[in-house]
């Protein structure tokens, strides 16, 4: 009599291929035709899992090509948890190497779009301060404020216009977007009114990903390239977008 | 307006779940559920999709639970797999329930993973004394960890194990002797598998331990009709609970006495109304057993 070891290994295979499915069931299972509905119950749940975490991207390459994409890359990457939220956490890198060259390349920064809101979606929410906050340090600390930003926040950047491409998708039968559009910055920010998907200039990416980072406000400001009118309208932004959580100054 | 429990002060539920019908709450049922507040018995939810630090559906659930007491189902243990109990996922099963603090907490007799990979599925365990030992160890490991007992509930089955020594029943009922844990008895499950592998659904419910069945699921299923194998019944938890099930419940209850009821919706998910309807429908049974018992 086989093992239970050995049971649970060949039904794995049985599921992984079909073509195992008569060897594992030979010995073990009756009918072997039915392990059929649990190797359906299991490609349905990962590829399910892909679609609720990348919506736009199914919808703009369709049913059936999706499904080839998740045929493949959960050969690639197959599932790791009992918990299926993160199993679409490689599909972005997936597809840079399996679309790479192709007409469909930029779909792999669309998948960081929708990973990132994936991920923002989940994260903590924090009480935010606002611009008042300021007020505690004097004018020469300011250049050292430390900003503590949302934990949500997830910053990206592609050279192509994918936000365009996700705001312009969120009804079926959209308009394409013309590719030659170019680059575009963003940022995603879980809010209590739900999740905000905003698209940034250059300067302002650089910024506030520089907070995000770490760096003191001076140095973000370098980084950006903002003058003082700039750095005004920049640090407006961010906080009535709720995203600074706390201040500090490296100098206290 | 008669009271459906007690409230703590953190304003989450105090009292056990009660014998009454409850639905599984689903997120496209957020909103609808805080607004309407329908009168039923108590929600369960999916430990899994409550795992994250924060979100719509964790903030979601947490106002849930002022109103209604709470189970915690969870689907990716898999306590029954060979390569160990996933500590990992047990740790993150704790935070929730430290977190919500469910008055019932669930898993099922199945194994899940193999080889490092997770199959996300309730993948059938041989019924072997080897299994109920394995299992058991695994639950009372869980249970340890948790510091909660757990309820197991008996999975939809598509296939059998030419290996299997034991009754479906007589082995979840070795598994609670042997760990301690309890029984969450599908009915909408042991249906399925009475039809899809000539099981007697009645002999099943008869042979599980009375005692040990803490909670009871109804939901419905899918018919497929397949050319060399004919009609094969998928448990989908994607319609109403059909007649032979209800049936099969008042058969239950009549043997095993009023026992929370959840009805389950998964997939083509219809308006809560109707998820409120049907737990409606369930409690008439379980109102049904009280009169019959006074």
């Amino acid at each position: 009599m086989s093992s239970l070891r050995d049971l649970q290994r060949a039904f794995a295979s049985a599921l992984r291929d079909e073509r195992d499915a008569g060897e594992a069931g030979a010995e073990a299972v009756r009918p072997v035709a039915n392990l059929a509905v649990y190797r359906n119950n299991s490609d349905w749940q990962f590829r399910n899992a892909l679609a609720l975490s990348f919506p736009v991207l199914k919808r703009r390459v369709g049913d059936d090509f999706f499904r080839q994409l998740a045929a493949h890359y959960r050969k690639r990457f197959p599932s790791r948890s009992g918990d299926l939220h993160w199993v679409g956490r490689n599909f972005a890198d997936f597809l840079a190497v399996h679309l790479a060259g192709g007409e469909y390349a930029w779909l792999a920064d669309l998948a960081r779009l929708e990973w990132a809101r994936e991920v923002a979606s989940v994260a903590e929410l924090r009480s935010a301060v606002g611009v008042e906050s300021l007020g505690q340090f004097v004018p020469e600390e300011l250049e050292h404020l430390v900003f503590t930003l949302q934990p949500s926040l997830q910053m990206g950047a592609s050279d192509y216009p994918v936000v365009s491409v996700w705001l312009a998708n969120q009804a079926e039968n959209a308009s394409p977007v013309d590719q030659s559009a170019g680059a575009e910055q963003y940022m995603v920010l879980c809010r209590d009114e739900g999740l905000l998907v905003a698209r940034l200039s250059p300067a302002l990416f650089s910024f506030v990903s520089a907070l995000a980072a770490g760096a003191p406000l001076g140095k973000a400001m370098a980084v950006a390239g903002f003058d003082e009118a700039g750095l005004l309208e920049a640090l407006r932004f961010t906080f009535a977008e709720a995203l600074v959580c706390g201040v500090q100054s490296e100098k206290r | 307006m008669t009271s459906l429990g007690n409230t703590s002060q953190a304003g989450t539920f105090t009292d056990p779940i009660p014998a009454r019908a409850g639905i599984g709450l689903r997120s496209v049922h957020h909103q609808a559920l805080l607004d309407q507040r329908p009168p039923i018995g108590w929600i369960e939810a999916h430990t899994e999709n409550y795992f994250h630090d924060g979100g719509a559906a964790v903030r979601a659930l947490e106002r849930a639970r002022s109103i209604y007491p709470l189970s915690l189902h969870g689907v990716g243990l898999g306590l029954g797999s060979v390569d160990g109990l996933d500590r990992e996922h047990l740790a993150r099963v704790k935070r929730a329930i430290d977190r919500f603090e469910p008055a019932l907490v669930s898993e099922h007799a199945c194994w899940g993973q193999s080889g490092g990979e997770f199959f996300n599925d309730l993948l059938p365990l041989p019924y072997t004394a080897e299994a109920v030992s394995l299992l058991s160890s695994h639950i009372a490991q869980a249970q340890d960890f948790l510091g909660r007992r757990l309820l197991i509930e008996n999975v939809s089955a598509y296939v059998a194990f030419e290996h299997s020594t034991l009754h479906e029943w007589d082995f979840l009922a070795a598994v609670a002797r042997e760990s301690g844990c309890g029984l969450l008895l599908d009915v909408n499950n042991v249906y399925v598998s009475s039809r899809n592998l000539g099981i007697d659904a009645r002999a099943f419910i008869n042979g599980l331990p009375r005692e040990s069945v803490g909670e009871i699921h109804l939901a419905g299923h899918a018919r497929v009709t397949t050319p060399d194998h004919g009609e094969v019944l998928i448990d989908d938890h994607g319609s109403s609970v059909c007649d032979e099930v209800w049936e099969l419940y008042r058969f239950a209850i009549a043997r095993l006495g009023a026992r929370p009821t959840l009805i389950e919706w998964d997939t083509h998910i219809p308006a809560l109304a109707t998820l409120v309807d049907e737990a409606r429908r369930a409690d008439a049974v379980l109102e049904d057993c009280h009169v019959i018992a006074a």
